[in-house]
């Protein structure tokens, strides 16, 4: 069974909670995913949604959509941003040392998704994270 | 036997995510500052955590060390559990069974 989903709003903690609303509806619509490749793709979501409410200019100003696409073999979410163009340049999956409190939010993402691809596309900053299915 | 007046049991609920991590964090704070520095973090009711949760955790970590306690967690779900491993952090916080298995031999 496919899907189909979108949700706007302000880059902003609070919106972290609706996001997280949208995938819980999304496993509710979907009982044919498995709760941990849900639960993997929720992790994405929220940590590359949480690194543009983080980093987002100008703060509290930014507005996004994020659009879901459920797929037979994968799990498809574009967040697109109206914010300043991400300025923090490639990432890995290298975690920062234990004991650091920071940074670990988009090498988290890219360890649980096939890929995590970020684009400028005119005045968009535009994140594309594919789960496929296991 | 003598009262423990260093150990304290946290219970957040819910999802520890950017919204929830920063009064984990405080409350992490003020109890080592009242010294209770030795923190089981019970993850009964917790559903969800991403990296601001962890952030906390090591920050709660480092603030009880300091102090001569530490910071156990207790009850952990699988998500967090995943988080865990994934951001290799199992390392530095390990999983008790219970919140019992977590509070004693300090």
């Amino acid at each position: 069974m496919t899907g189909d989903y979108l949700l706007d709003g302000l880059a902003v903690p609070h919106s972290l909670t609706l996001l997280h609303d949208l995938l819980e509806q999304v496993g509710t619509d979907h009982p044919e995913l498995t709760a941990s490749d849900l639960m993997l793709f929720e992790t994405a979501v929220i940590e590359v949604a949480g690194n543009v409410v983080e980093h987002g200019h100008p703060p509290g100003e930014v507005s996004w959509t994020f659009r879901l696409a459920v797929r037979a073999d994968r799990l498809e979410g574009t967040l697109s941003d109206s914010g300043e163009e991400y300025p923090g340049g490639a990432w890995g999956t290298d975690m920062p040392d234990t004991m650091e409190e920071d940074g670990r939010g988009l090498a988290l993402a890219t360890a649980v998704l096939d890929s995590l691809v970020y684009e400028r596309a005119g005045d968009i900053n535009e994140w594309t994270m594919v789960r496929r299915l296991t | 036997m003598a009262e423990d007046t260093r150990t304290t049991v946290l219970q957040p609920t819910g999802r520890l995510n950017m919204v929830a991590a920063p009064a984990l964090k405080t409350l992490i704070e003020e109890s080592v500052a009242e010294g209770r520095d030795r923190i089981v973090v019970d993850f009964t009711d917790v559903v969800f955590i991403d990296s601001s949760g962890l952030g906390a955790l090591i920050a709660g970590l480092k603030a009880t060390r300091q102090a001569g306690g530490d910071l156990r967690i207790a009850q952990v779900p699988e998500q967090v559990m995943t988080v865990l491993r994934l951001t290799n952090l199992d390392r530095v916080l390990r999983a008790h069974r219970t919140v019992a298995d977590a509070s004693h031999d300090w």
